[in-house]
């Protein structure tokens, strides 16, 4: 029986030692293509990872991440699919050729859209599901388990999709990046081209780092 | 049929005789309990009546009388965890929606997926589970109870849909009456499900209390509860350790086998193929002897993996006996089709299209799909179409990009309140948003179809609220309303 570890970095490699098949490999990353949130997460969403994005007052540009996590999944001809809690998504707000690759999962309360996402993140088709809970009521979507959000954080961790989940307030214990956008949209940038309003998108990274598995996998190999 | 149940009929003796090649077709029963007190707990088809005379419940001493070539064995907890997740791995090749209900029972739960195709799965699912050593019996149903009274009668699959016709001659046993129930149950003649449902619920209740009442709804399937859901196999892994340790290949073998059946049923469920196999010895004198094989190609197959391994541990020469072996394979998803030189199509086109089908009776067929805006400026019109088999690349960026934050929509739109003030919005009440107007844009005003009867017109506002917020504003013949959000 080997001694016990003294240290965590002992400790750390004492368990990539007896279970070599649980270090994981730095994941992808999907751009969302807003400046602002792209750099928080370090170049994007992390694909086989769970994002939130907390919304908490509408004018924070969730709205603009989701547009802009459809022209770059169109760009690289991938699939994205969207599980709309409250089924608030417009068609007609992005430009049609966007949503050739979409896959829109119109559901009724928290419950359906649950239920929908543990389906899509085994699917192993997509690149990024996205599932927006904004216009749910807050209540409805505490009183789901939170053994719900680990079993879909596991699940996502045996796939290559990027989950973002954006949530009206926070909600999700097992993600490991938190994102809460600040209201920062005036009726101003209704004039402006989109790329000009994604620049003004205001970001906090909440929970987590910009290159978490970066820093892992230095600290196991020191 | 909403529900699937799994069941194995004498699991834990199942779970021996897999694990022990020296069982193959000999008279075997589980002991429970010890001395004098020992009994027959489970036995084998070989053993049992009207061969050997030998019975569940039977003391110890007078099975040996009665069948002298009785092998005697306790139960194997580790054997039977091993054949649990066997049926686990089998149960999640149905839907990743499992419940393990209890040793050699999983409950699974179907909603969605379409009968037909599940039907054959699961005849499929019992047939392979039947060559590994685990014969099961499948029952599906519209209620997990349903499933269970299906399951203990099929062979080896049985689909429930009338009900009713399936309970009504089912013995009373089968909804588990206690000893005072069924005594008293057996004096009125009540002797099946059907004869106890055609009393009034209400009369069983009153006579028999609350569990009365409780016996009334099993009998009539009525009862229904929320599955605890475990979770598919994330680590592809399996561990064994032998007593007394082994000095030849063909135990290590017959352990990797077993090991390799189960770990590819659980690799298949979560649609992935092995990409290298990790094996470990762990040796009597408390060393470890590791290799890791990455496979030539990646693959699910049992047969090419045993090659693999068996090939490699004919070399090999330990300086002890080994104690224990451990088997771990690295996933990765399956290759299933390879994308066009000029088309991006799906990697995994069953799952794909499966999937959909059980999304769609989640939320409706017609809620789920790729949206295709209509060709018209009447608000939030769209069609929802099939998915595309392959996205196709993606044309030049347009010269003039949308402009201003995108708009999210309130369906149906929230009826509001709108003060004017020189002929522009100044307040707004309505349930999702209230409060002073900073400022406004528009009117932009449209209409259309005025030849057909659904004729339309209506005037857009972008307002701005003091409290923040950016809200699309809709005036038409019926009053003002809040489209949605521009965020």
């Amino acid at each position: 029986m080997p001694a016990a570890p003294s240290t965590l970095a002992a400790l750390r490699s004492l368990l990539a030692a007896r279970f070599p098949e649980r270090i994981r490999k730095p994941a992808g990353r999907v751009a969302t293509g807003i400046a602002a949130v792209d750099e928080a997460l370090g170049g994007g969403l992390a694909a086989g990872r769970l994002t939130e994005c907390v919304a908490a007052a509408p004018g924070g540009g969730a709205q603009l991440v989701l547009a802009g996590l459809l022209a770059s999944t169109r760009a690289a001809r991938q699939r994205l699919a969207l599980v709309d809690g409250a089924d608030g998504f417009a068609p007609e707000a992005v430009p049609a050729d966007h949503l050739r690759h979409l896959v829109w999962v119109r559901c009724r309360g928290a419950a359906e859209a649950l239920a929908a996402g543990d389906l899509l993140v085994r699917d192993g088709n997509y690149a990024v599901i996205a599932l927006d809970l904004r216009g749910l009521p807050a209540r409805a979507l505490r009183r789901q388990p939170a053994t719900g959000w680990y079993r879909l954080q596991r699940a996502a961790e045996g796939g290559a999709a990027a989950v973002l989940v954006l949530t009206p307030c926070p909600l999700v214990p097992a993600a490991p990046w938190r994102l809460v956008l600040h209201p920062s949209l005036t009726l101003a940038h209704t004039r402006r081209p989109r790329p000009a309003v994604a620049d003004g998108v205001a970001v906090a990274l909440e929970r987590g780092a910009a290159r978490p598995e970066a820093a892992a996998m230095e600290e196991l190999a020191g | 049929m909403s529900y699937a149940v799994l069941r194995v009929d004498d699991f834990a003796l199942h779970a021996l005789r897999r694990s022990d090649p020296g069982l193959a077709g000999r008279p075997v029963a589980l002991i429970a309990g010890e001395g004098r007190k020992a009994v027959v707990a489970e036995v084998s088809p070989e053993a049992a009546p009207p061969a050997g005379a030998v019975a569940p419940g039977l003391p110890v001493t007078l099975a040996m009388a009665r069948c002298p070539g009785l092998l005697l064995r306790p139960r194997d907890p580790a054997a039977e965890l091993e054949a649990g997740r066997l049926l686990l791995a089998a149960a999640f090749a149905l839907s990743p929606r499992v419940e393990h209900t209890a040793a050699g029972c999983c409950t699974v739960d179907l909603q969605g997926t379409d009968p037909a195709r599940t039907g054959a799965q699961m005849h499929r699912c019992a047939a392979e589970l039947a060559r590994l050593g685990l014969p099961a019996r499948i029952g599906a149903a519209a209620t997990p109870l349903l499933a269970a009274y299906a399951a203990r009668s099929a062979a080896p699959v049985r689909l429930v849909g009338d009900a009713p016709g399936f309970l009504t001659p089912l013995p009373l046993a089968v909804a588990e009456p206690s000893p005072l129930q069924a005594e008293i149950l057996e004096g009125w003649g009540i002797r099946t499900l059907g004869a106890l449902t055609a009393l009034p619920k209400a009369e069983v209740g009153r006579r028999l209390g609350a569990d009365g009442a409780a016996l009334w709804e099993r009998a009539a399937g009525e009862t229904t509860r929320v599955l605890r859901l475990v979770e598919p196999a994330r680590i592809f892994a399996a561990e064994w350790a032998y007593e007394p340790p082994v000095e030849s290949v063909e135990p290590l073998l017959f352990r990797l086998r077993r090991f390799a059946e189960r770990i590819a049923l659980e690799l298949r469920a979560a649609g992935c193929v092995a990409e290298a196999l990790a094996l470990t010895l762990r040796l009597e004198d408390e060393t470890d002897y590791r290799r890791e094989f990455a496979l030539p190609e990646p693959d699910g197959d049992v047969d090419r993996w045993l090659r693999v391994l068996h090939a490699h541990l004919e070399t090999v020469r330990t300086a002890a006996r080994v104690a224990g072996v451990r088997l771990v394979a690295a996933p990765i998803r399956a290759p299933v089709k390879q994308d066009g030189l000029f088309d991006t199509g799906l990697r995994d086109p069953a799952r794909f299209w499966e999937n959909l089908a059980r999304l769609g009776a989640l939320v409706g067929g017609d809620r789920v799909g790729t949206p295709v805006p209509a060709d018209t400026h009447r608000p939030d019109a769209f069609t929802l179409e099939r998915p595309a088999d392959t996205v196709p690349p993606a044309p030049p960026p347009p010269v003039h990009p949308p402009r201003g934050p995108v708009l999210r929509r309130f369906r149906p739109p929230a009826a509001a309140q709108v003060e004017l003030g020189e002929d522009r919005p100044v307040a707004l009440v309505s349930a999702p948003a209230r409060g002073r107007i900073r400022a406004a844009a528009g009117p932009w005003r449209a209409a259309g179809d005025w030849w057909k009867p659904e004729a339309w017109a209506v005037e857009t506002w972008h307002v701005e609220l003091a409290g923040g917020g950016i809200y699309q504003l809709a005036r038409t013949a019926a009053g003002w309303a809040v489209e949605g959000t521009l965020d």
